[in-house]
């Protein structure tokens, strides 16, 4: 892993107290030299590298100032490469992109998109089938099985947790009485999407969304 | 994601009321001006009347037809699977049903409760049928299995189904 960091120290510009590193002494400075290898073979040569600190003679004492990772790799105590890199921020991070989030917000604030996925499962679960937007269909798939689920368990508190989430109560003492019939074996996927014609007003994808 | 790309499949026609098959006929299938593909969707009151179906095929092959409807009287329950709509009997290929005989006379879908599908089944007969099947006793927990199997239809030739609903009372606006 100090193999990439040292390629950029390499690209860093040298000031006028530099000190020159061969390969040998960092491979000695590293805290697992068996993890990786080295093109020991490859090239014979000492690879020299160019470290920017401006007094390089000076004990190690840093103070509680948090050091740079890329600076402490020259002082004799820096432990891991790992070490350097912790900050303390709260695990807020944002990034541009969408990369990796799935919750799906169907275009609502959070307690809308809840009211939302709660119609359309106590819809479905009344009516076996119904016709809905693709994006819709494929968000309800979890809350249904959350559902089926509950119902599979049986127990009073888990029927009052149904009663929670399903907006009428006929429909959670029918699936109480009946899933465990039904879907006893069945594992999971108690649903099926069945894509189909878009929307003729506003050409929405459309899909089935049914009870196994 | 479906395993398989046939609509028959996904959409479960195989598997609940059919098993699976090789088309070997075609029929299209009509109501009023509007064509039947696999999983449209139809309103009711279109469909008063019975549909013009279109039957390939020699004249001297007789075919089956049947209408049901597996999801009686709800997808989600489906207690009185499958509720059969309509049978004939001895249709000359390349013709329609009117030339065949009626066994069950037609009656069209009424779907209370979700969204029905309703599957037109085509059977190529080895012989005559004639008398040799009458009316089932009520249309209710029909099986198109057991009445291939009684009938020695054997595999099923061509199939098509159609998906419908409840019409609201009030018009949309």
């Amino acid at each position: 892993m100090a193999i990439p960091v040292s390629m950029a120290m390499a690209a860093t510009p040298t000031d006028s107290a530099s000190r020159v590193w061969s390969m040998s002494s960092l491979k000695s400075a590293l805290p697992s030299p068996s993890s990786f290898r080295l093109p020991t073979s490859s090239s014979r040569r000492p690879v020299t590298l160019r470290l920017p600190i401006s007094s390089p003679s000076l004990p190690s004492f840093s103070g509680l100032s948090p050091v740079n990772p890329l600076l402490s790799i020259g002082l004799p105590d820096w432990q891991s490469f790992e070490n350097g890199f912790k900050i303390v921020d709260g695990g807020g991070r944002v990034y541009a992109m969408r990369h990796g989030r799935r919750v799906p917000k169907l275009n609502r604030p959070p307690d809308q998109r809840k009211a939302l996925l709660r119609g359309l499962t106590t819809q479905l679960l009344k009516h076996g089938r119904i016709k809905t937007t693709r994006a819709r269909a494929s968000a309800m798939r979890k809350f249904v099985d959350k559902m089926i689920t509950l119902a599979k368990d049986g127990s009073l508190h888990k029927r009052r947790q149904a009663l929670g989430y399903i907006y009428e109560k006929q429909i959670v003492h029918a699936l109480f009485a009946e899933v465990p019939d039904r879907y006893g074996e069945r594992n999971g996927g108690y649903t099926r999407i069945i894509r189909t014609l878009p929307r003729r007003g506003d050409n929405a994808p459309m899909a089935y969304i049914e009870l196994v | 994601m479906a395993a398989s790309v046939d609509p028959l499949v996904v959409g479960r026609v195989i598997g609940d009321v059919l098993d699976m098959f090789i088309p070997t006929a075609t029929m299209s299938v009509y109501f009023g001006p509007k064509h039947i593909t696999n999983g449209c969707e139809i309103k009711p009151s279109t469909t008063l009347n019975p549909p013009k179906v279109n039957i390939s095929g020699h004249s001297d092959e007789l075919y089956t037809l049947v209408m049901t409807d597996p999801d009686a009287p709800s997808p989600s329950e489906p207690s009185l699977r499958e509720w059969v709509h309509w049978i004939v009997v001895d249709i000359p290929g390349g013709t329609n049903p009117s030339k065949g005989k009626e066994i069950l006379p037609y009656m069209e879908p009424k779907p209370p409760v979700g969204i029905h599908r309703y599957i037109f089944v085509l059977f190529r007969q080895n012989s005559p049928v004639g008398l040799m099947v009458q009316q089932p006793l009520s249309r209710a927990n029909f099986s198109t299995r057991m009445f291939a199997g009684h009938l020695d239809l054997g595999l099923p030739v061509a199939t098509v189904y159609f998906n419908a609903q409840k019409e609201p009372a009030s018009r949309r606006r």
